[in-house]
């Protein structure tokens, strides 16, 4: 079934699809929808859920781990300073290897005090062991809830999965969704069948104090599934799209790389303005949509390192070492494997409108650099008194 | 470079002796640095503190593996843990024990001093608080700090914080403590049930590091294992009830911090596992009859 809805609302869709059986929640702008439209789905009895509005996001963390430890399956959303108040019961959430999906609608994290996409919040969060899947359209949105079950609960797995989201380019922007239907989901997703579930009548202990002859041991651990989250996701993405029909690739998708001599790395809905624009460098020029932050894909990047020229990377959060996350990663990915420019673009802190002007300018100075051109390694665009 | 290792159970003021060593060191113009090794933090858990002693600026930040000297504060740990262990060959043994030297049974014939820490601490500072004494015994044992400045030391870091009368009165239980120690060979031999530790691969630690109650070659781990890990052995006091005081008011038993005051028959009576009583007198002090005693061990 066709809807037009917005991704909030889309993805408000893919936790009922999903059947998640505990939601806990806070609302936060711009998130509000997503909690809005599940607590009306649960009370209108179209969704079996119990739904817990919380008293703060720690709470709803708290709340969310406790009931997927408890062997529910757990859902929940959050943004910005929501999730940097969940902060430390985010790296509860991984280590105790709970599958809880919860969607980030990325916002600035304060100061200056924003409402708008930013990726500073969800990025704070990359070493918590979380995985995060960077989301395109609002299609994309609900699959993704659906596929993030199947890739956190697979057994290899066992990790928390953090769809994010562009804040108001896709939780308040209207476009068709396919909505699929329960039974195939049903058939793609089984109930949730957990590992360890907390039991009174059969005590564990679940999240305790350990001193440092273990913490060594529990860190490789975890490090060891989100390695093997590698090889998952790729298999969850085929199968969805032999049910679903729809193929998003594995951590990255390439567009229009053959015969390229550059690409231009982007994430969210910036990806999607990108597709139109790269079409103008008649093929010199492809795109390579970066899905995962985490697990990040290094050996996709070494595989671009040695098929490129240069590498432009879009990012929209900035780290004060000058460039962005996303930039230092892909040149420590790179690091000993391949010395071509990787050249940074800042664009849309804040929410500015990332538009096709600039996207042509990353293009176009990703071209020069590979062309021996001094090309400036970070560049913000359109800000005012800097010069691009 | 001296160095020396703490053995003591949580609430003895280890960490306040290593400290007050390492201030009696500078004094003397040497370098130092004390620091703490936690284990699980609560009241009788073994710990164990450190002090590096040294003419220059001091790097090493690393444990105390090969002590010059080892200090007990508490000698029903010689029963557990052997605290000869690393130590070197002409290294020494400071107890707080009512045995002389020689009647000590330690891992390894050692060197061996000897002080009735708890008794001086009883006497001077009725309480068996005998980090200020033992170091005393340290002094007299070792030479490598004077007990002039062991008591200066003593003042600085205890005046400061229980005042200067109580200062005082612990620099005088490390003064005759220092009087009193006997410094002669310990006896060697003793076995010791060496605790093993569970210490999984990273692989065999289940799946978040969520433990249900399991038996390993370390013995029971997860819920329930305290009913081996009797916690109430180095208690020092121990509490008795006069029944016939008792009017069953239960203060005791809802302000035990062990919870290891029981009530039997139906609630009519009451029980104390001693298995797990740390002697701490919380309860002879709210029992609102006087019904109970604290008893020395
Ligand atoms: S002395 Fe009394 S209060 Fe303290 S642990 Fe023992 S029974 Fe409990
Ligand atoms: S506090 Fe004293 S009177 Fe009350 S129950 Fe305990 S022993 Fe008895």
């Amino acid at each position: 079934m066709k809807k037009v809805i917005t991704g909030d609302h889309s993805v408000a869709y893919g936790a009922k699809l999903a059947r998640a059986e505990v939601v806990a929640a806070y609302p936060i702008t711009p998130q509000t929808l997503i909690v809005e439209h599940i607590a009306e789905f649960v009370s209108d009895g179209e969704m079996d859920a119990k739904f817990m509005p919380m008293e703060s996001e720690h709470s709803v963390m708290s709340a969310t781990i406790a009931a997927q430890a408890a062997g529910a399956r757990t859902f929940t959303a959050t943004a910005s300073q929501g999730l940097a108040f969940m902060h430390e019961m985010l790296y509860v959430a991984a280590p105790l290897r709970l599958p809880i999906v919860m969607v980030n609608v990325n916002r600035t994290i304060a100061y200056p005090v924003g409402i708008w996409c930013e990726y500073n919040d969800s990025m704070a969060e990359r070493d918590s062991g979380w995985l995060q899947v960077y989301i395109e359209n609002n299609q994309e949105a609900l699959d993704m809830v659906i596929q993030g079950y199947m890739i956190a609960e697979d057994r290899r797995v066992l990790l928390p999965v953090m769809p994010c989201m562009d804040g108001f380019v896709l939780s308040h922007t209207v476009e068709p969704v396919e909505l699929p239907a329960q039974e195939d989901v049903d058939v793609f997703l089984p109930g949730y069948e957990p590992v360890y579930s907390l039991d009174p009548d059969n005590p564990a202990v679940a999240g305790s104090f350990m001193p440092p002859e273990y913490i060594m041991e529990m860190r490789r651990q975890t490090m060891d599934a989100v390695e093997a989250s590698k090889k998952v996701i790729p298999e969850v993405g085929k199968k969805f799209a032999s049910r679903f029909g729809r193929d998003y690739g594995g951590l990255v998708e390439e567009i229009g790389t053959e015969g390229a001599d550059v690409v231009l790395m982007t994430m969210g809905t910036v990806t999607s303005t990108a597709r139109e624009v790269i079409a103008e460098f008649r093929g010199r020029v492809g795109l390579v949509k970066l899905r995962f932050y985490r697990p990040f894909p290094s050996d996709e990047i070494r595989d671009l390192g040695s098929r490129f020229r240069a590498i432009g990377v879009f990012d929209r959060s900035l780290s004060y070492t000058g460039g962005g996350p996303v930039f230092e990663e892909v040149k420590a990915a790179l690091y000993g494997y391949s010395d071509i420019p990787v050249i940074n673009h800042l664009a849309g802190l804040g929410g500015r409108d990332v538009t096709a002007q600039e996207i042509r300018k990353m293009c176009e100075l990703t071209l020069r650099a590979a062309d021996g051109e001094r090309v400036s390694r970070v560049n913000w665009h359109a800000t005012r008194g800097v010069p691009v | 470079m001296y160095e020396v290792r703490f053995h003591g159970r949580g609430g003895q003021g280890a960490v306040m002796a290593a400290q007050a060593l390492a201030e009696a060191a500078v004094i003397e113009d040497k370098y130092a640095i004390a620091f703490p090794f936690f284990g699980a933090e609560r009241r009788g858990a073994p710990v164990l503190a450190f002090t590096r002693i040294h003419d220059q600026k001091i790097y090493s930040r690393t444990q105390v593996y090969t002590p010059d000297c080892v200090v007990v504060l508490d000698d029903t740990l010689l029963d557990t843990v052997d605290i000869t262990h690393g130590i070197k060959e002409n290294g020494i043994a400071v107890i707080n024990s009512t045995k002389k030297p020689e009647e000590i049974e330690l891992g390894r014939k050692i060197r061996t001093a000897a002080v009735e820490a708890t008794s001086i601490a009883l006497e001077l500072l009725k309480a068996p608080i005998t980090n200020t004494a033992i170091l005393g015994a340290f002094s007299r044992a070792t030479g490598i700090v004077g007990i002039d400045s062991v008591e200066k030391a003593i003042m600085s870091r205890f005046g400061e914080k229980l005042g200067e009368v109580a200062g005082r009165k612990n620099a005088g239980a490390a003064r005759m403590a220092y009087d009193r120690t006997e410094t002669g060979m310990s006896s060697g031999g003793k076995e010791h049930a060496i605790r093993k530790q569970w210490l999984p691969e990273y692989r065999e630690l289940p799946v978040g590091g969520v433990l249900g109650a399991r038996t390993t070659d370390a013995g029971l781990i997860g819920p329930g294992s305290f009913i081996e890990n009797k916690t109430g052995e180095w208690a020092t006091f121990r509490p008795v009830r006069d029944r016939n005081r008792c009017t069953m008011c239960l203060a005791c038993w809802f302000d035990c911090p062990e919870g290891c005051i029981i009530r039997i028959d139906n609630g009519k009576d009451l029980r104390t596992d001693y298995g797990y009583c740390k002697g701490c007198g919380i309860c002879a002090n709210e029992c609102p009859v006087d019904a109970i005693t604290m008893m020395r061990l």
